[in-house]
């Protein structure tokens, strides 16, 4: 299957325009018209949208992209898609490939009256990412800056934490806040004994790990302040408050992490954290504390990064050879293996 | 070498939507025509049409298609689909259950799939008008899977989760046929042990009418009198879609999963005419090269051939050249085959009819009958010597052998054979 959406010519219209569109009044016609194309989306969905072209009210938004979503799973994935959080993940846990998305966003354009170009889509990978960029769109105000996937060598370079101490697989970084995956292999070193022949992932290392992947927001989730970054060797733990766990995680799990920034404020950085296997809740902590410090951002040659490009990958956005540029030391950007 | 077998048939046809129902339809000589009309800006210039029954797939748009209830297809799956795909698809559900295929008979690297279809025109059509009024941004993302003519490929394969060898052939109204026989060459030569062999059509305007051009459609608007092969009056063809599947199998798998056959496929030939682009040549010259090698390749000679499928398609040169090639190949009188075309009941089905009328050949060997052919109140002279069954004979066939014709002088024949 051709990766379309990564191909594809590049914009189909300017994108800054905030919408709806001045100066053209909601005819009946264009009533019967949207009608029409919304004739497989919920009844809820059909009246929030043509409420939204006659009102512009933002919103409706998020009812009429959620609506239209719907109509594009396959009806036993639907009650997954209710029950969702922003957190969900368009592909891989709806089942949405990226011919889909581009049907979907087809008619969230003709519906909010809107253009997205594939440079856009690309960077949508959950249904939050949709929601705050198509609010953002209605708004007028420029999208947030989109959320990054990281595959584990990036997450290895980077991560003062190495492996076998290191439990992120994968992760997705944002504005916003940061996932990721970890599968409990049954090889770590400390399930030998916790417990005697009953393996049991330590609730103490699931709350490291959603520590881990706290540390990893603070590097590579460009919050320092013009010029600085975070230091990776400034970071430690200084506390965690309202941990409880929910469901003993054995090996054979894939523990979905998330966390979310509360504050952030140098040299302190507080986040609410979130495990779960599948749909069950496995960990929860209503806070955890890093302390931190800043560091002059190294700017890689350019020679030493380019050999980083070109990124294969359809969700690794076009950022990521820069954060290899950003990178802790020089010496690692000529090394990085981005894609 | 490996023998070859028929272990499974799938048919959406204008004459039945299941092997059953075709079959009683063959015996009886039923057809499958409807007055169904269709016109271009001048108004209605054809009026009869072998309608695929129970399938309303004449909207662009897949998800407002109705169709049997039995055959569930996900969304994800019918927006690549034209018509002929959808057809294909319901054809590949029935052949899997007719042969007792299990899921892991059907994924794995020994099982292949070869399909022939001429694409869907009528998505083509709509993409291509869309594209222009709207713009390409607005067209379905999925327009050119669901239109070029490797769509059943692509669909069923991935679908289906094929492992084997997959493509698709084009050479009109021999592809399903030449699908056929290639698909034998990989399971004789041991490549494969199980395929596939597919061939669909969409049946509108846009799939049908564009014959009307080269004058080659029955302008008749009596059902009965449309599609007759072989009568002096034919006056072309009746246009038909539909979609047929045909499953091969090694002798090996044929004992390892212990099911009865419909039949052997013993051999099969192709040869061309090196004439004209769209008429046969007068004396069917590549058609009886292709009959002569198949024979050959299956070990055959013309006396041991019980009844002919021809490819007749009720055209005024097809015909005929179609009679002196059999001729010249069945000399002796005392052992003439019967002979009848199909296409009188079901009309001609383009790259499906290969595929549709092999089935047919391995109903006739199993259930032991021969289908008349339908339609004939005066014989053409040019017929004269051949055998030609008018009514369906009730006498088992041994041997049968079936003629596929395409554009370009492509011509490919079968010899099929009892199982036991």
């Amino acid at each position: 299957m051709p990766d379309l959406v990564h191909h594809s010519p590049g914009s189909n219209g300017s994108s800054k325009q905030p919408f709806p569109a001045p100066g053209k009044p909601f005819s009946p016609e264009d009533e019967a018209a949207l009608t029409e194309a919304l004739k497989r989306c919920s009844p809820a969905t059909v009246e929030a949208a043509v409420k939204f072209r006659k009102t512009g009210d933002p919103a409706l938004v998020p009812a009429v992209v959620i609506g239209i979503i719907e109509r594009f799973v396959e009806p036993d994935q639907r009650a997954k898609l209710r029950e969702a959080d922003d957190d969900v993940r368009i592909i891989d846990d709806l089942g949405i490939d990226s011919l889909t998305m581009m049907e979907i966003v087809m008619l969230v354009e003709d519906t909010l009256q809107m253009s997205i170009n594939n440079d856009e889509l690309r960077h949508l990978r959950t249904l939050g990412d949709i929601k705050t960029f198509i609010d953002c769109k209605i708004r007028g105000l420029p999208p947030p800056k989109p959320s990054r996937f990281l595959p584990i060598e990036h997450i290895a370079m980077v991560m003062p934490v190495q492996p076998p101490f290191l439990f992120l697989n994968e992760a997705t970084v944002g504005a916003n806040g940061a996932s990721a995956k970890y599968k409990i292999t049954g090889e770590e070193f400390f399930l030998k004994g916790h417990f005697k022949d009953n393996p049991v992932m330590p609730a103490s290392i699931m709350l490291e790990a959603l520590g881990q992947l706290a540390v990893l927001f603070l590097l590579e989730g460009g919050h320092g302040e013009e010029g600085k970054q975070a230091d990776p060797k400034t970071i430690y733990f200084t506390g965690c408050e309202g941990v409880r766990a929910h469901r003993v995680c054995k090996p054979g799990d894939t523990l979905s992490l998330a966390i979310k920034p509360k504050r952030l404020k140098m040299p302190l950085a507080t986040f609410e954290g979130q495990v779960r296997v599948g749909q069950e809740k496995a960990a929860f902590a209503e806070e955890i504390t890093l302390t931190f410090g800043l560091r002059d951002i190294v700017v890689a040659p350019e020679s030493a990064a380019a050999p980083a490009a070109p990124v294969a990958s359809p969700v690794v956005s076009p950022a990521a050879p820069a954060a290899a540029a950003r990178s802790i030391t020089p010496a690692a950007a000529v090394s990085a293996p981005v894609a | 070498m490996s023998k070859v077998y028929i272990t499974g048939l799938g048919l959406i046809t204008s004459i039945g939507n299941d092997v059953a129902s075709a079959t009683r339809s063959l015996r009886e000589l039923r057809h499958g025509f409807e007055v169904h009309p269709l016109s271009d800006r001048t108004g209605v210039l054809i009026h009869v049409v072998g309608t695929v029954k129970d399938f309303q797939v004449d909207s662009t748009d897949p998800e407002d298609w109705v169709f049997p209830k039995k055959y569930t297809v996900k969304r994800e799956v019918l927006r690549g689909l034209g018509p002929n795909a959808l057809f294909a698809y319901c054809a590949m559900l029935q052949a899997i259950e007719d042969a007792r295929l299990a899921p892991a008979d059907i994924s794995n690297p020994q099982t292949g799939l070869y399909a022939a279809s001429g694409g869907s025109p009528f998505l083509t059509h709509h993409l291509h008008e869309r594209m222009q009024k709207i713009g390409v941004m607005r067209c379905s993302p999925l327009g050119i899977v669901a239109s070029i003519a490797g769509t059943l490929n692509f669909n069923l394969v991935a679908h289906f989760k094929i492992l084997g060898a997959s493509c698709g052939f084009s050479s009109a109204c021999a592809s399903s046929l030449h699908a056929l026989g290639f698909a034998c060459e990989e399971i004789r030569t041991g490549r494969q042990q199980r395929m596939f062999v597919v061939g669909a059509e969409d049946c509108n305007t846009d799939s049908i009418m564009p014959f009307a051009g080269m004058r080659a459609l029955s302008l008749q608007s009596d059902p009965n009198l449309a599609s007759r092969p072989f009568d002096v009056a034919r006056d072309g063809f009746v246009g038909t879609g539909g979609g047929a599947v045909v499953v091969l199998e090694s002798e090996a798998e044929v004992a390892r999963r212990g099911v009865t056959p419909y039949a052997e496929i013993a051999g099969w030939g192709q040869a061309s005419d090196g004439y004209n682009v769209a008429i046969s040549h007068p004396d069917g010259v590549g058609l009886h090269l292709a009959m002569k090698l198949a024979l050959k390749d299956s070990g055959c000679a013309p006396e041991d051939i019980d009844y002919v499928n021809a490819h007749a398609t009720s055209t005024t040169i097809g015909d005929a050249s179609e009679a002196r090639a059999l001729k010249a190949i069945f000399t002796n009188p005392s052992t003439r085959p019967a002979i009848s075309s199909t296409k009188a009941l079901t009309g001609h089905g383009l790259s499906l009819s290969g595929a549709m009328e092999t089935a047919f050949c391995a109903i006739a060997l199993r259930d032991g009958f021969m289908p008349g052919s339908a339609h004939i109140s005066q014989l053409d002279p040019a017929c004269d010597g051949l055998n030609i069954i008018r009514a369906t004979l009730p006498a088992r066939p041994h041997v049968v052998l079936n003629n596929s014709s395409g554009f370009g002088g492509a011509n490919v024949c079968a010899v099929l054979k009892r199982a036991n």
